[in-house]
């Protein structure tokens, strides 16, 4: 009888405001956003995104506690003032040009229905303890309910997710409300010219705990993207991904791409000399990982992907971001070890992919790259002093997250300072529409940073010089060379690069800028070096013993900032590769080092009072940095 | 479907609302009196009970899940009584707090699934001008500076070249929050205060350095109804939750006298 009257009652409410029609969107904003603005010639600025944010719709963010929905996440990415979950007012302190909010694929709302379930329900339809317990901790307390989510990710790995939260066919019923849903709002907030909605979703498989994710991303409007669900990751595979983006390529005539990321919890699986079941790579496989997967996120919340100093051991700047998320795959089930590792970096794959297709013609690793920040909270936070954690069980009003355990309660080894402030996603564009910048990860004119929005340039050719300085240079990069992500055919001459790195206009001031080369000597064994092209005050810091010294450290520990009397507000350069060898195919890619700043860890150590662990301060200082995709040199024409 | 005015009027499915649960705890409702040691599943909750697990597995229940699902039904309310018996929901917070979102929940609900008529729209347009208005775009030249004495000279001068730096040296109609990405938050303002002149001003300070400035034009553009619409009806929406939250808040609260002592 009650039950019945609740019912009655809030049909009611609802039945009044049904009358209307759900808002819809402009046919302009619900398209892929071609033909709706003016066009510069070329690519006139970097527009800045996060292409991967977790909402209340992602099973884990929500049992971590989230409750705030896409629109939330839109409205934050945009510039607004929102309420966080933990209650208190979140704004950036500069809005993004551009988002995706990829939510995981599998099991899309599950959490949220099952935590909204009745009691009853979950005991006796669903009847499985292992669910009854999950539901029960999720009711019981914001940690017993993040706990939940820990043995349910570990479960995810080990494929022994219960039957009941892994039925297709319920999943998929849920997946599609959502799905409808969400289109029609991001096409809502995605308005030409000034903020990108693109539709997409995280392909989360984990086989063995070992990440292999890739956040899926569509060019097109509901239109064509309401063609399709997004696909499961769990027990699926990556070919088995491909296929799907191919489908949907031929049913829609759309276009979609996929970035891996999180490489460093891969246990070495995610960029590897051979086939997933050891056999030898295969042209085919390397030509479909290239057409599908341009572009890799590098670094993020849970850690950084450039390289590891076991790798790189001449980088003095390797290993930022490598503590923790070194020890092993996502849910720690599974120990790494160094043999590992040049599977699970950028860096060390880019060679591979030299390797690769030298034996095969094609480059499956020829990626550009691309920050994202991976957040759980919906707010897409990529600055140090702004950090609203990883999920909302780290959110500031956790004053101490920074010493906490942070490997979800489960094993030993990672802690909250582990966690990066995450990157943001820089799309070089001729304006800011879904085909715009689409297009841009497409070709790889894209980049890297971990939150500062330095504004970085790169053109490679063969006959640029210093006076190209004084005219168009950008103009004569992209006539007479190609941009960062370009190819080059050997010409015979040594190439020749335009590098412009501009500080971020509210941030911090440059170090220096390095470029990245990576090659196959004459005996085809990839190399790699680090070459330090143009720094602040070259006059004063002279190179000695080889290496540029440190740029110095304004950092007061004490009260969590820093100042720009040193370092750089730009640094460019004209820099010729000296080391060239006709014959030999390589990549370039450049690293911008900003001066020290403190990290996320310092500010709350300031803000609320906290004394941070030794270790944990020991990393309160950092120098961030940026990652172009790179330029590579290939010595015969692309297979 | 055309309906009174009135009907639309938030106030009205509060109190509609707000009636029917009333009326629903009050006459309909012995079943949660704690008291009560009768628990009738009669049709109309058997009814509940069947459709509840249609819902969620797609189908009828047989009548064995029928009869399983009532068996269920009984003893969570016999479990849900003896617990309000004991007072176990008092003192809870995860209870408490859960109790309060609904209440908030159920306000805002409908604002979120409703459309606002043209008027309303516009009515909420015209009231935040501010917000949609297209801002301004600006057409300048700049001329950069590592130091502020520099800038001076060149200005004092009258030769004003400026030193190397990947910024543009002239911009034409760009919008402001554009300026303020490509140039930062202090440039911007700075820029801001500037009134269109033919001469050099400044200098003006930036993340980069300083910078003399050539303000050729500044051009507020009109909010554009048409081109914001889906905009404005977003925040309509946010501000209406928030707004029926708030008053039907006033209306419960109004009921109580709150004694704070200080």
């Amino acid at each position: 009888m009650r039950k019945s009257w609740i019912a009655f009652a809030t049909g009611s409410v609802l039945a009044l405001a049904a009358c209307n029609s759900e808002p819809e969107a402009t046919p302009e904003q619900a398209g892929n956003g071609e033909d709706t603005i003016e066009l510069a010639e070329f690519p006139d600025r970097p527009y800045w995104g996060d292409t991967h944010l977790h909402t209340d719709n992602s099973v884990d963010a929500f049992g971590f506690g989230v409750r705030l929905g896409p629109e939330d996440a839109l409205r934050f990415a945009r510039g607004e003032t929102v309420t966080a979950t933990t209650g208190s007012e979140a704004k950036l302190s500069r809005p993004l040009d551009f988002l995706v909010i990829a939510d995981h694929s599998d099991a899309l709302g599950a959490t949220r229905r099952l935590y909204d379930a009745p009691r009853w329900y979950v005991d006796w339809v669903i009847n499985d303890p292992t669910v009854l317990r999950w539901y029960d901790m999720m009711h019981e307390s914001p940690e017993q309910s993040t706990l939940a989510i820990a043995e349910l990710i570990t479960a995810a790995a080990d494929g022994t997710v219960p039957e009941a939260l892994a039925d297709p066919e319920k999943a998929q019923e849920g997946t599609e409300d959502i799905w409808t849903t969400h289109l029609g709002l991001i096409d809502r907030y995605n308005e030409p010219g000034v903020f990108t909605a693109l539709g997409g979703f995280e392909w989360t498989a984990m086989p063995d705990g070992n990440n292999l994710h890739r956040v899926v991303m569509f060019r097109d409007g509901s239109a064509r993207t309401l063609e399709v669900l997004p696909f499961p990751g769990i027990n699926s595979t990556v070919e088995q991904l491909w296929d799907y983006m191919d489908a949907y390529r031929t049913a829609t005539g759309g276009e979609v791409l996929a970035i891996p990321h999180n490489s460093n919890l891969s246990n070495g699986l995610m960029f590897e000399m051979t086939l997933a079941d050891g056999s030898p790579m295969t042209a085919e496989y390397a030509a479909r990982r290239a057409a599908n997967e341009p572009v890799v996120e590098v670094t993020q919340i849970k850690g950084d992907s450039e390289t590891h100093p076991f790798l790189s051991p001449n980088d003095e700047m390797a290993g930022f971001g490598v503590k923790g998320w070194e020890l092993g795959n996502l849910p720690l089930t599974h120990r790494a070890t160094p043999d590992m590792y040049a599977g699970s970096y950028v860096r060390s794959a880019l060679l591979r992919g030299l390797s690769l297709e030298a034996q095969l013609g094609v480059n499956p690793y020829a990626f550009g790259m691309v920050g994202s920040t991976d957040s759980h909270t919906a707010l897409a936070t990529g600055d140090e002093d702004n950090f609203y954690g990883k999920h909302t069980g780290n959110e500031p009003s956790y004053k101490d997250r920074a010493n906490h355990s942070q490997n979800l309660g489960t094993r030993e080894g990672r802690f909250g300072w582990h966690y990066l402030a995450g990157g943001y996603a820089a799309a070089w564009a001729r304006g800011n529409t879904r085909a715009e910048i689409f297009d841009a990860f497409k070709r790889r004119e894209v980049y890297a940073t971990t939150g500062p929005r330095m504004t970085v340039r790169v053109f490679g050719g063969f006959d640029f010089t210093a006076q190209d300085w004084d005219g168009d240079w950008v103009r004569a990069g992209y006539t007479r060379g190609v941009p960062m992500g370009g190819e080059l055919q050997e010409s015979g001459n040594a190439p020749s690069f335009l590098i412009s790195a501009l500080k971020d206009p509210d941030g911090a001031n440059l170090d220096r800028v390095q470029v990245v080369k990576g090659w196959l000597d004459a005996s085809g064994e990839a190399q790699e070096r680090v070459y330090d092209v143009v720094w602040s005050d070259m006059d004063s810091r002279a190179r000695s013993g080889g290496s540029v010294p440190a740029v110095g450290d304004t950092v007061n520990r004490e009260d969590a900032t820093y100042t720009n009397t040193i370092g750089a507000a730009e640094l460019r350069t004209t820099w010729i590769d000296p080391d060239y060898t006709p014959g030999s195919s390589a990549f370039y890619y450049v690293r911008v080092l900003e001066i020290p700043t403190p990290r996320w860890t310092l500010f709350d150590a300031v803000r609320f009072g906290i004394t941070l662990s030794e270790d944990a301060m020991a990393d309160a200082v950092a120098q961030e940095r940026a990652y172009t995709s790179p330029i590579w040199l290939k010595t015969k024409p692309a297979g | 479907m055309t309906l009174p005015g009135w009907t639309r009027e938030p106030l009205v499915h509060f109190l509609v609302a707000g009636a029917a649960l009333y009326i629903a705890l009050t006459w309909g409702g012995t079943p949660v009196d704690p008291a009560s040691r009768v628990i009738d599943v009669g049709a109309e909750e058997q009814a509940q009970i069947a459709l509840t697990f249609e819902r969620t597995m797609g189908r009828a229940p047989t009548d064995a899940e029928l009869d399983a699902a009532i068996d269920r039904y009984v003893r969570d309310e016999v479990l849900y009584r003896e617990a309000l018996r004991l007072g176990l929901d008092q003192g809870d917070a995860v209870v408490r707090q859960r109790m309060v979102s609904k209440m908030d929940m159920s306000a805002g609900l409908a604002a979120e699934a409703a459309d606002p008529d043209e008027a309303t729209l516009r009515a909420y347009f015209d009231a935040n001008a501010s917000r949609y208005s297209g801002g301004s775009v600006v057409t300048f030249e700049q001329a950069f500076f590592e130091s502020q004495l520099a800038a001076r000279s060149a200005r004092a001068s009258g030769a004003v070249s400026g030193e190397a730096i990947s910024l543009p040296a002239s911009l034409i109609d760009v919008p402001e929050r554009e300026v303020q990405s490509r140039f930062g938050e202090q440039f911007s303002r700075e820029l801001a205060a500037l009134q269109p002149d033919d001469g050099w001003q400044g200098p003006v300070q930036s993340g980069f350095g300083w910078h003399l400035v050539k303000l050729k034009d500044r051009t507020a553009l009109p909010g554009d109804f048409e081109a914001v619409r889906d905009r404005v009806q977003n925040d309509w929406r946010t501000d209406e939750m928030a707004a029926r939250k708030a008053r039907a808040f006033e209306i419960l609260r109004s009921a109580y006298r709150v004694e704070i002592d200080r």
